[in-house]
Order: C-alpha cells, then sequence, then structure tokens
C-alpha cells in the first residue's frame, strides 16, 4: 500500500545552549547556496570545487523544503560532467527531490525542516523564471537515458537514476508510461533466467559478476515497479511480479510479494494460478519463510491471507490449503512482528472495512484450527543454506517442540504471553494491539452465535480426538469450574481449555497496565475492554478505569479514544450497553474536562436505545447517577480512585463537570419518557380522573407505582431544579417541561403542580412533605426562576382549560343529544392545532399522535380530519421555525448567530413512533464515531497552547542558522551575507486551544449538519431550514437554550471541513450509526424522489416543498439536492436546493 | 503538519528527559503510530501507519540510529549532527524512499550513499 504521508521526520533537538557563540556568525542564504551552485558546477572537474560542494553546499542545501527548479540546470550539469561519485550521489538526491516537490508543505522523505518560512523564503529567491514545467521534462530525459545505460561501468548510476526517476509524480502519464517501459524492459533482460536463489549473497563478496548485477537490477527494477500504480489487468505485470518473488535481492523479494499480496486482494485466483508450484514444499514462497527481511514475511503473510480466504477458489481447497498453511507457519515466526501480521490474518482482520462473519471466522480458526507443519521437505534445504539468519535457526532449535501439531490457540496464547513481557514498548504496545483484536474478532463471533464457541471447551492437541471432543463440551457446562480446575494444571497441555488460556492471557494483560507508557496503557484498556465478556463482572475493569484515569497525564485525545472504544464495543455486542454506560459514566465524572462531550452523549444515546426494553431503567440510571453524586471536594484526594465520587481538580474541569450534569438533566428531560415508555397519547387515562387526584400525596403514590422510572427521574429532575447552579436549574425546569407535555397524567399534573410552586417561590414550604426526604438543603424561597417558567405554565396551562372546555361541550352535547356541527368540530381543530403548534415549541412531539386536548378528543379530530381530507401527518407547519423559539421562551441575548439545527431523528422517532428510521445522522460525533469505527483518521492530534515554553528563538531559527552558518562560504561570497537569511519570522509553533475545552452542548438531538458547508451555513441562521418539519423537536433546545450562550461548538468550519473530507472513508465501515448514509451518494443522472416534510425557501436559490411532492434530483452539493417538481409550486418555483434529508430518493 | 509537529515536540518533551540512548518509546494518535528515541542530543521521529505499524517502525528507527551512528561515529552531538546532516539526509533517502521503507541493513545503505550498487562485484 502507497504511503501516502511521507515517513521520518527526524532530527529534533531543543538544546538552546549552542547558539550564544555562534550568533556572530552570519547564517548562508538560500540564495547564497544556489549560485554557490551555479558557480561550482561550472568548474566540476577541480576537486576544491567538489570539496566545497560536498562539504559545504549540499549539506546545507538539504535544510531547505523545496529545492527550486533554477538549480536543475546546476545539477544536471553537474551529472554530465562531474565524475566524484559523492557529488552524484547528492545530484541524484536533488534532482529526485526537484521531481517530486508537490509544491505544498509535508515533510520532504529525505530529511529537512519543513517550515512556511523558510518555503516562503525560497519562493522569493528562486531565480528569475525558471518553473518546473520547465526543468522536470530535461530531467526526466536525463535520468531516462540514463537508466536505460547498459555500461557495466555505469551499473550504479543507472540504478540512482532509476531511483531518482520513480519520484517524478505518478500523476503524469507520459513519465510513468516511460517508467513501465524502462522496468519491464529491464526486467525482461534480467529476471527470465532461472536462478537458485543465493542466500546471504548481501554482504558477500566475489558472488559472479553477472548474477550480481542482475541481482541489482532486478532489485532497482522491482523498487520501481513497487512505486508505479498496481496494473491488475496486466498479465506482464503480474508475471514479473511472480519471478520477483524468486530473486536473490531481499528487497526485491519483498516488493515482488507486496505488489502480489495488493494484487491478491482484488483477483486472488489469478495470483494463486501464477504462482503455481511456488507456495509448494520447496518453493520460492517457503523460502520466504526464512528470509531475513520482516516485510517480505509480512507481505507473504497477507498474500497467503488473501489467497487462502478467496471465494474465487473454493473449487481449489487444495491450493487455499497450502497458502493456509504458510500463513499458520508465520505464526511461528522469530519476529514479532511477522507473528503478529499472521495473527491478524488468522483473526480475519486484513483492512480496516472487514466484516463481521469474516472476524467471526478468524475467532473460530484460532480457536479451533491446528497447526500441523509439513513433513519438512525443505531440512535439506535449511542445512545446505546454513548462512541464512536467525528465522531458520529458531525455528530449528524449537523443531522438536514445534513440529508436534499445535492447536492456534495455544501457539498464539504462548507467543503473546511471551510479548507482554517484553521491555520494549513498541512491542508492549502492538501485543496489546493484537489482544484488541482478538477481542474484536470473539465479540463478532458471539454477536453471530457461532455454534461451537464454548469456551469451556478442551483444547484439543490432537485434530483427530473428535469424539473426546464432544464429550468436552458435554462435561463443560460449569466453565468456572474447569477454569479453575485446569489453571491448577496449566502445566498439563491437555486439560487447557479455551477460557483458561484467555484467563491466563487476560492476567497478564492486566498487569501490563502498570506499564509507564501511557499509550501502552490505553492501548491495554483498549484490548480489556473488547475481551470484556457481556455476562461477566466488569468490577476489575472498572476499577482499572478508574485509576488510570485518575492520572493526570492523561492526554485528552488518548481519553477519547477510549470512549470511542465503547462506541466500537457497543456496537458491536449492543447487550453491554448498560456495562458501557457505567464505564461511561466514570469518564464523566473523573475526566469531565477531558472528554469530548458529544460524543459522550451519542454514547448514552445509543446506550439508551441499544438497551433495549429491559435495560432502559437502568441504563438511564447509569447515565443520570451522576446528579446524585456528591460534588466534588476540593482538596480531596481520598476518592480519586474510586468510581462514586466526582473529580474535577481544576477550574477548566470543574466547569466541564458543571456542563456535563447539565448535558445529563437535559438527557433525562429528553429521553424519559422514552426509558419510562410513558407517552400523553398512549395514556387511556382520561384527564378529568387526573383532576380528581390533586391530593398531592396520592398522586405521588399512584405515579411511583405506575412508573417508578418516570417517578424517578422526576424526583432527580425536581431536586435539580430546585438546588444546584442556576444554570444546572434552568435546565431541569426545561427537562420538567419536555416530560410534562410528553407524559399522561398524573405525571402532567404533578409536574404542574411542582413549576407552579416552582414559580412562586417557597416551593420548600409546599413540598417539603415530598422532597423532604431527600436530605437537600433547599436555601432561600424563590428560585429565580419564574420568568423562565411562566411561559411553561402557560402552555400548561392552555391545554388544562382547554381540556377543561372540550370536557364541558361534550357533556352538553351529550346531554342534548346533539351531533356536533362541523362549525364546532373546526374550533374544536383549531384549538387543537394551536395548542400542537405551542407544544412543539418547547419540545418535539409527534403530531399525528399527540392530543392536546386529551384522549377523548381523538375521536373527534378524526371526525374533522376525515371529513376535510386532512392528513394527519402533515398538518400545519410548525411555528417554532417562523417565529424562533427563543423570542418566546427566554429572553436570551444570545451573541452567537444560532447555528442551523438538524434534529437527531433517531432517539426521538424511536420513542415518538417506533418510526426506526434513522437516516438523518448527520452529528459531528456520529462523524467522529464513524471515522473512529473505519479505523480512518490521520489528521493530526490537537496539542494545548503552551505545553511547550520555547526559548525566545523559534527552535526553527535556531536549527537553521546553526546549520546554514557559513564558514569559507563567507569568505568567497560575502555580499548577500545575511539578507536573507531566515531570520526569526515567526514562531511556527501554532497555537490551538484544546478542542475538548468547549462543549457543542445540546448536542444529543440538535447538531449541526457537518455536511452542510460552511459557507452555506452562515446566514441561513435562525435554523429554519431544518426545523420546518416533524423533527423539530429540539428547536427549542438549540436556539432558545441559555446553553447556546457556553463558548462555540468546538469545530470550527475548518476542522469541520477536514471531518466531511473524511467521512467518506468512515461512513463505509458503519452500518448501525450510519447505515442510511450511502442512500445519498450523490450522482449525476436524475433521479426520482418525494419530500417528506414541508420546506420554508429561506434563500433564491431554495424551494419551497410540500410534503409528498414529487421531485427529480438532479445533484447534490454539500448536503442539497438541487431538485425539480414535476409541476409549479404555489410560488411558480419550479426547481431550486432543498436539504437532502427533507427528500426520500426513490 | 504543524500540528504533527507539535504533538511530537510535546511527546518528547514530555516523555524523552531521562531515557537512554536509543530506547525506543511509542505513541499512537487515531490510526497512525509513532515510534521515537533519543540519540545523544538528537531526537528521532518516526511516524507511519498501517502496515507500518509500531513494530515495522522500530525496524525503520533501528536503521536510522546504525547510520547516525556510524555516520557521527558515536551518539552525536546537535553541532557533530549538523556537520554531518547531508550525509545522514542521504542515507535516509535509502531507508525510505517515496513513503515506502526501502533498506535497513547498515552496509547496504552505506554503499548506495556511496553510489555503489546494492550488491557489490
Amino acid at each position: 500500500m502507497q504511503i501516502q504521508s511521507d515517513t521520518i521526520s527526524a532530527a529534533k533537538a531543543v538544546r538552546a545552549n549552542i547558539m550564544p557563540q555562534k550568533q556572530k556568525r552570519k547564517p548562508v542564504s538560500y540564495a547564497q547556496l544556489a549560485r554557490s551552485i551555479h558557480e561550482l558546477a561550472a568548474t566540476s572537474d577541480q576537486k576544491n570545487s567538489q570539496r566545497q560542494l560536498v562539504h559545504h553546499v549540499f549539506p546545507k542545501l538539504a535544510v531547505y523544503n523545496s529545492v527550486d527548479p533554477s538549480l536543475a540546470p546546476s545539477l544536471l550539469m553537474l551529472d554530465q560532467q562531474c565524475e566524484d561519485r559523492t557529488v552524484l550521489r547528492y545530484v541524484y538526491y536533488y534532482l529526485a527531490r526537484i521531481l517530486s516537490d508537490s509544491g505544498s508543505q509535508g515533510v520532504s522523505s529525505g530529511g529537512g525542516i519543513p517550515t512556511p518560512n523558510w518555503d516562503a523564503l525560497a519562493d522569493i529567491d528562486a531565480v528569475g523564471g525558471v518553473t518546473r514545467a520547465d526543468v522536470v521534462p530535461r530531467i526526466v530525459d536525463r535520468l531516462t537515458s540514463e537508466a536505460l545505460n547498459e555500461d557495466i561501468e555505469f551499473h550504479a548510476r543507472r540504478l540512482q537514476a532509476l531511483k531518482a526517476l520513480t519520484y517524478a509524480p505518478s500523476s503524469s502519464p507520459e513519465i510513468s508510461e516511460k517508467l513501465y517501459e524502462i522496468v519491464f524492459g529491464i526486467l525482461d533482460k534480467v529476471a527470465d533466467t532461472p536462478q537458485k536463489r543465493k542466500k546471504g549473497i548481501l554482504g558477500t563478496k566475489g558472488g559472479d559478476k553477472e548474477s550480481t548485477i542482475r541481482s541489482n537490477l532486478q532489485y532497482a527494477a522491482l523498487s520501481a515497479l513497487r512505486r508505479l500504480p498496481l496494473d491488475p489487468g496486466n498479465p506482464a505485470f503480474l508475471h514479473r511480479s511472480v519471478q520477483g518473488v524468486s530473486f536473490a535481492d531481499p528487497v526485491a523479494v519483498r516488493y515482488s510479494l507486496e505488489i502480489l499480496s495488493d494484487l491478491a486482494t482484488s483477483d486472488p485466483y489469478a495470483v494463486a494460478m501464477a504462482l503455481g508450484k511456488h507456495v509448494q514444499p520447496g518453493g520460492a514462497l517457503q523460502d520466504v519463510l526464512h528470509m531475513h527481511d520482516v516485510l517480505a514475511r509480512v507481505a507473504l503473510a497477507r498474500l497467503c491471507h488473501s489467497i487462502s480466504r478467496a471465494r474465487s477458489l473454493d473449487e481449489r481447497p487444495d491450493i487455499k490449503a497450502q497458502f493456509n498453511s504458510v500463513l499458520y507457519q508465520l505464526l511461528l515466526d522469530p519476529s514479532e512482528r511477522v507473528c503478529f501480521e499472521a495473527i491478524l490474518c488468522v483473526l480475519g482482520k486484513v483492512d480496516n472495512a472487514e466484516r463481521t462473519e469474516e472476524r467471526a471466522a478468524g475467532w473460530y480458526r484460532l480457536t479451533r484450527e491446528i497447526l500441523k507443519l509439513p513433513e519438512a521437505p525443505s531440512a535439506k534445504d535449511l542445512n545446505s543454506e546454513s548462512k541464512d539468519a536467525t528465522p531458520s535457526k529458531s525455528s530449528k532449535d524449537k523443531s522438536s517442540k514445534t513440529r508436534r501439531p499445535q492447536p492456534l490457540i495455544k501457539l498464539v496464547m504462548r507467543r503473546l504471553e511471551s510479548s507482554f513481557r517484553s521491555f520494549s514498548r513498541p512491542v508492549l504496545h502492538a501485543a496489546a494491539r493484537v489482544v484488541q483484536e482478538m477481542g474484536k474478532s470473539r465479540a463478532a463471533a458471539f454477536a453471530l452465535g457461532l455454534q461451537d464457541i464454548n469456551e469451556g471447551a478442551y483444547v484439543n492437541t490432537v485434530p483427530e480426538n473428535n469424539d473426546s471432543y464432544d464429550q468436552d463440551h458435554n462435561e463443560t457446562s460449569h466453565p468456572e469450574g474447569i477454569r479453575r480446575v485446569s489453571s491448577l494444571s496449566n502445566a498439563t497441555a491437555a486439560k487447557d481449555t479455551i477460557a483458561s488460556l484467555l484467563a491466563s492471557l487476560m492476567e497478564v494483560v492486566r498487569t501490563t497496565v502498570a506499564c509507564e507508557c501511557v499509550y501502552v496503557r490505553a492501548m491495554v484498556i483498549k484490548a480489556l475492554i473488547w475481551m470484556q465478556s457481556p455476562h461477566e463482572s466488569f468490577d476489575e475493569l472498572e476499577s482499572i478505569i478508574a485509576s488510570e484515569l485518575s492520572d493526570p497525564a492523561w492526554p485528552a485525545p488518548l481519553v477519547n479514544d477510549i470512549l470511542l472504544t465503547l462506541h466500537a464495543r457497543f456496537k458491536a455486542t449492543p447487550d453491554m450497553a448498560v456495562t458501557l454506560l457505567e464505564i461511561a459514566r466514570i469518564f464523566a465524572t473523573k475526566v469531565p474536562g477531558k472528554i469530548d462531550a458529544d460524543v459522550l452523549q451519542l454514547l448514552w444515546k445509543t446506550c439508551l436505545v441499544g438497551a433495549g426494553p429491559d435495560g432502559k431503567h437502568t441504563a438511564l440510571e447509569a447515565v443520570t447517577i451522576v446528579l446524585d453524586l456528591p460534588p466534588p471536594q476540593p482538596g480531596s484526594m481520598s476518592g480519586l480512585t474510586s468510581v462514586d465520587s466526582i473529580s474535577a481538580s481544576d477550574p477548566r474541569s470543574a466547569l466541564a463537570l458543571q456542563r456535563m450534569v447539565q448535558a445529563a438533566v437535559w438527557f433525562l428531560g429528553e429521553n424519559a419518557n422514552y426509558a419510562a415508555s410513558e407517552y400523553a397519547w398512549e395514556s387511556a387515562t382520561p384527564p378529568g380522573t387526573a383532576l380528581m387526584m390533586l391530593d398531592a400525596d396520592k398522586m405521588v403514590a399512584a405515579a411511583s407505582s405506575r412508573n417508578p422510572t418516570l417517578s424517578g427521574a422526576l424526583t432527580r429532575l425536581q431536586r435539580c431544579a430546585l438546588n444546584g447552579s442556576w444554570e444546572v436549574r434552568i435546565i431541569a425546569a426545561q427537562a420538567l417541561t419536555t416530560i410534562a407535555i410528553r407524559s399522561g397524567e398524573p405525571y402532567r399534573l404533578q409536574i404542574y403542580e411542582f413549576l407552579h410552586a416552582l414559580a412562586q417561590g417557597g416551593v420548600q414550604s409546599q413540598f417539603s412533605d415530598m422532597h423532604i426526604s431527600n436530605g437537600e438543603d433547599q436555601g432561600a424561597s424563590g428560585t429565580g426562576l419564574g420568568s423562565l417558567i411562566s411561559p411553561m405554565l402557560k402552555v400548561l396551562d392552555e391545554m388544562y382549560s382547554a381540556q377543561d372546555e372540550i370536557i364541558k361541550e361534550m357533556r352538553n352535547h351529550d346531554n342534548a343529544k346533539k351531533e356536533w356541527t362541523d362549525e364546532e368540530l373546526k374550533k374544536l381543530y383549531e384549538t387543537h392545532e394551536r395548542l400542537l403548534d405551542l407544544v412543539s415549541l418547547f419540545c418535539y412531539v409527534p403530531r399525528s399522535k399527540y392530543l392536546p386536548l386529551g384522549p377523548t378528543s381523538a375521536k373527534l379530530i378524526d371526525v374533522y380530519r376525515t371529513r376535510h381530507n386532512i392528513s394527519a401527518s402533515t398538518g400545519l407547519s410548525d411555528p417554532a421555525v417562523a417565529t424562533g423559539i427563543s423570542d418566546l421562551m427566554y429572553e436570551t441575548t444570545n451573541t452567537k448567530a444560532a447555528e442551523p439545527e438538524t434534529i437527531d431523528d433517531d432517539l426521538v422517532n424511536f420513542w415518538a413512533a417506533n418510526l426506526g428510521d434513522d437516516s438523518l445522522n448527520n452529528a459531528p460525533a456520529i462523524n467522529r464515531v464513524n471515522e473512529f469505527l473505519a479505523g480512518a483518521g490521520t489528521d493530526a492530534p490537537d496539542v494545548e497552547e503552551n505545553i511547550i515554553s520555547r526559548p525566545s528563538m523559534s527552535y526553527d531559527d535556531m536549527w537553521a542558522k546553526t546549520l546554514l552558518e557559513s564558514s569559507e562560504m563567507e569568505e568567497d561570497d560575502g555580499r548577500s551575507s545575511g539578507s536573507s537569511s531566515p531570520d526569526s519570522v515567526g514562531s511556527v509553533e501554532t497555537s490551538i486551544s484544546s478542542h475538548f475545552g468547549g462543549m457543542n452542548y445540546p448536542s444529543l438531538f440538535s447538531s449541526k449538519p457537518s455536511t452542510y458547508g460552511p459557507s452555506q451555513s452562515k446566514g441561513k441562521s435562525g435554523g429554519s431550514r431544518y426545523n420546518n418539519n416533524s423533527y423539530s423537536g429540539s428547536s427549542y433546545d438549540g436556539l432558545g437554550s441559555p446553553i447556546r450562550e457556553e463558548p462555540p461548538p468546538y469545530s470550527s468550519p475548518i476542522r469541520e471541513r477536514y471531518e466531511s473530507f473524511e467521512n467518506p472513508l468512515a461512513g463505509s465501515g458503519s452500518h448501525s450509526f450510519g447505515s442510511h448514509e450511502e442512500e445519498r451518494v450523490s450522482s449525476s443522472n436524475p433521479q426520482s424522489g418525494t419530500a417528506l416534510y414541508d420546506f420554508t425557501a429561506g434563500g433564491d436559490d431554495e424551494l419551497n416543498l410540500t410534503a409528498g411532492e414529487e421531485l427529480e434530483i438532479e445533484y447534490e452539493v454539500d448536503g442539497w439536492f438541487y431538485v425539480k417538481k414535476k409541476r409549479p409550486g404555489r410560488d411558480g418555483k419550479m426547481a431550486g436546493l432543498v436539504p437532502v434529508l427533507y427528500v426520500n430518493q426513490s | 503538519m504543524l500540528h504533527w509537529r507539535s504533538f511530537l515536540v510535546r511527546l518528547g518533551a514530555e516523555n524523552l528527559r531521562g531515557v537512554k540512548n536509543e530506547e525506543l518509546l511509542v505513541a499512537c494518535h487515531k490510526s497512525v503510530y509513532v515510534v521515537y528515541t533519543i540519540l545523544g542530543a538528537i531526537s528521532i521521529y518516526v511516524v507511519d501507519k498501517e502496515e507500518y505499524d509500531e513494530l515495522v517502525l522500530s525496524e525503520v528507527i533501528y536503521a536510522i540510529t546504525a547510520i547516525v551512528r556510524d555516520v557521527c561515529g558515536k551518539p552525536p552531538s546537535e553541532r557533530l549532527f549538523l556537520d554531518k546532516y547531508g550525509k545522514i539526509c542521504l542515507s535516509l533517502d535509502e531507508i525510505v524512499s517515496k513513503g515506502l521503507l526501502e533498506n535497513t541493513e547498515k552496509d547496504r545503505i552505506k554503499r548506495l550513499v556511496r553510489l555503489k550498487p546494492p550488491s557489490e562485484f
């Protein structure tokens, strides 16, 4: 796989002590260097010039990131005229850099320090008008002719010329064409000669000259071929790559295997056929097992994996078995890298887009299959190739032990355990990563309910032993007992069960958490999360995480990575929802300042939905129990590692904790009805009944007996509304209103009473009997919430009085035995609609079902609707859109323009109507989760500012000056000394404020759609675009909530743009979170669709929609469809932009 | 890019103090691995992803420290490292080229830097 990011960034030193005495000397400018090259190139035959170039000019030039094209003529002149090998080596180096120069920043692979100021400098200095376009063809021509030069004297230069040529941008088809020609030209001459691989050819002098030259050319050719784009259909490409497997040069073999393993991912059949006998005992692939090159063996593992799993080779089980056998042998490889790769291949981890079935099968293979080594026909080869390095030796040492057939699981466990005893941090990190992948495959196996994954089963040593195998199954109905026995008798291998092997491995893994390196510990915790079984106690894991998070050394990105791992774990095993929520709670309480609140809240939400009917109550508890915990005690260290205490040691995390509490309160209000399965529109209790229960005692008793979950939530919210910070009280009142609107009686009345009292103040006297049990000090009378609460009370008032009204009317009609006239019905319906509109300002309710006038009104409303052919689902458009709830609800002084909001419909719908249409996931948190699940993400970490106290001079300048100091050069050329040296143009350190400081708080139900380009979001403030539909649940919360006054959402427009670039990657790997995303592919052919909701155009280019309208989708841009209607709408417009989410593609 | 720089510099500042020459430290961010170490006054970071995982990067960093030691003759001071900077760049060019790991063997790298073929005749 082509690595996009260049690899090496070397040499950073932060010592300033060289600086003082050196500062007198003037640094050499780029212009000076360039001039020197021109001058010295003219006199390159002189020793002195060569010395200057090698010792002064070229090394200093290396500092500059870009080498400007104006140097090319001089370099080419040197290339032609100079004989000095060192000069020439530099010339090839710089020619390659000119060829590869993409003009953008980036670490140059050859070293050098890229800084923007230097690049700018190089541009300034670029001497008059020579561009890359001018020189690249000349360089390519020159290098091409050299790469074709067969003169033996020219051999080494030929190799370097070909290498330099590969740096040419692959985007140019002519150059690629040329390179293919050269490479295949060389291979035509040197690849066909049948040859026996000569082991240890490296470093041995005096191999016969011809074969050495051939081997060198093979290496150079394959090295170039590897850097060219794959050519899958080309038989010559495949043929030469297969030949490469038998080449003498180990790097050439590596490249050919890498090419083959890449080819095998798309066409395993062809590759397997082409490899033919190479895989058989004594064949070239078997030899690779003993080759010294680690990456060659890694590529071999991947190749074997692709072929042995290929569906297209189902007809040839023999071939698959051969490759499989090679793969299994690599499990014994002395190199950890190779062994781990083989384990990952066995586990079914190939790339990041793996399927659950493949993973599950991987776990099955690992736990069930046996490694039988072939009858060592290569033994004599091994002897004859005694020069071979460690691999063969060590495998021979072990041979007596490893020749026996062995279950893979035992080999792997033993190997991992020994890796965990390593002192090398990279090895520990990698081993933990492998365990994590094991956990993923195991979770997949359990998720699919694979037969035969009973981990109490004994691990067989002899595969034929199938009878006793079955017996084992029967015996192991008590895995715990077995485990205890077998761990005692660990030495007697035959008694091992998978469970016991795993238990012993996990013991070692857990001890690794003591590693100094926080990254290793993070990986270990991820591994533990993945290896956690849903049905086992997670106390140990919980306490490990709690004590780990108390360590302030943990960087925020790493903490969030673990949080994302919880998401991934949930996705793999929804059964673990409650467990994962409990773990997530530790993050909320321990490191509130470090975690990405969006991601945490998304986890709450998804886990709540995933917990299912039985787990909902527990899940809600797990989230909101944080509200019951005592606040952090300043200076107290006692509870640091306890799960049930809150840590907020500094003001920042205290602030974050407060937001977390707000979020939890919000969450509780928004989801209590879902968790409690209590909906006004499903309640059969007529409002009149509830009005009878005005006695508070009776009401509470009735409420809690009917639905403990909801009344528990109410108690919590009421307490929050009474004490806690101002911000928390506000949200608690809002949350209570939400519940009041959504719940039937007696909850609504209970809340109404409470709010009423809250608005008046002096709650404690009225409600003391209700709340005294909480032991809360409710403070002085009056909560300061009056002005906020009164509109809430007003809506409830209106509902109640309208209900009274309708009851009265109905009684009148009944008494008079009169039918309802159309006029009366109309009035009733209008009241119904008006109240619906009003209610919708406060929270989302399903318009088609919600009955603000109470259940008894259902029949009459229905009559009127039927008579007038009104569809229940469309109704009137939601006034929250038009008016903006903030004006009505809360005297907000929002300085920030409200962002357009889209509603996370997922849960809303889920609780509302079980519509299950969750196609509208747009939250940035979801993107982050999806990106994580897809294993993508190479964007740079966020580095908090002011971490490194820099010396007053910026580090780069110091580096530059030290290096570029002129020595003799100065005497040679004093004219422009220092004129354009890279002086302190400015520190290159960008200060990035922590992304995790600010919370995009109400994201849970109202997240900014990241697919909408920033430019479009501007000027659309007010959110009308997104709220004019039945998903408008949180319009109120998004716009009117005081939380909007909090720091702005942390995604800056720029960052968002990055994320939307990454998302195509992320989307593909995820199914449950963004499963419908792929439906929204943009396409150039018109597609038909229907409008899902009413949409009010917010600009000239936009189009009004009425739900149900048929549309033709022309194209998609940034989350918008350009659509055409079949006939003009009321406004006469035919075509325009509408949000993607409003259209159902058919 | 500059974020990565800051990230690496910070990693080094926090972790490299008191670390023995060539002792390998590890870090990762999302799908990217970082292996880093110190040699004399020089901190060396190797960063990549996918199959170039922490273990391969360890191999790469061994190759780098080997050639730096070789070129400088000892664990270099910053001064010494800068004096040899050109040759070090050429060696790096043989270790990694166009983002792919090329050579890891010291002798072979040395030959290639001197414009000799990888295997001599």
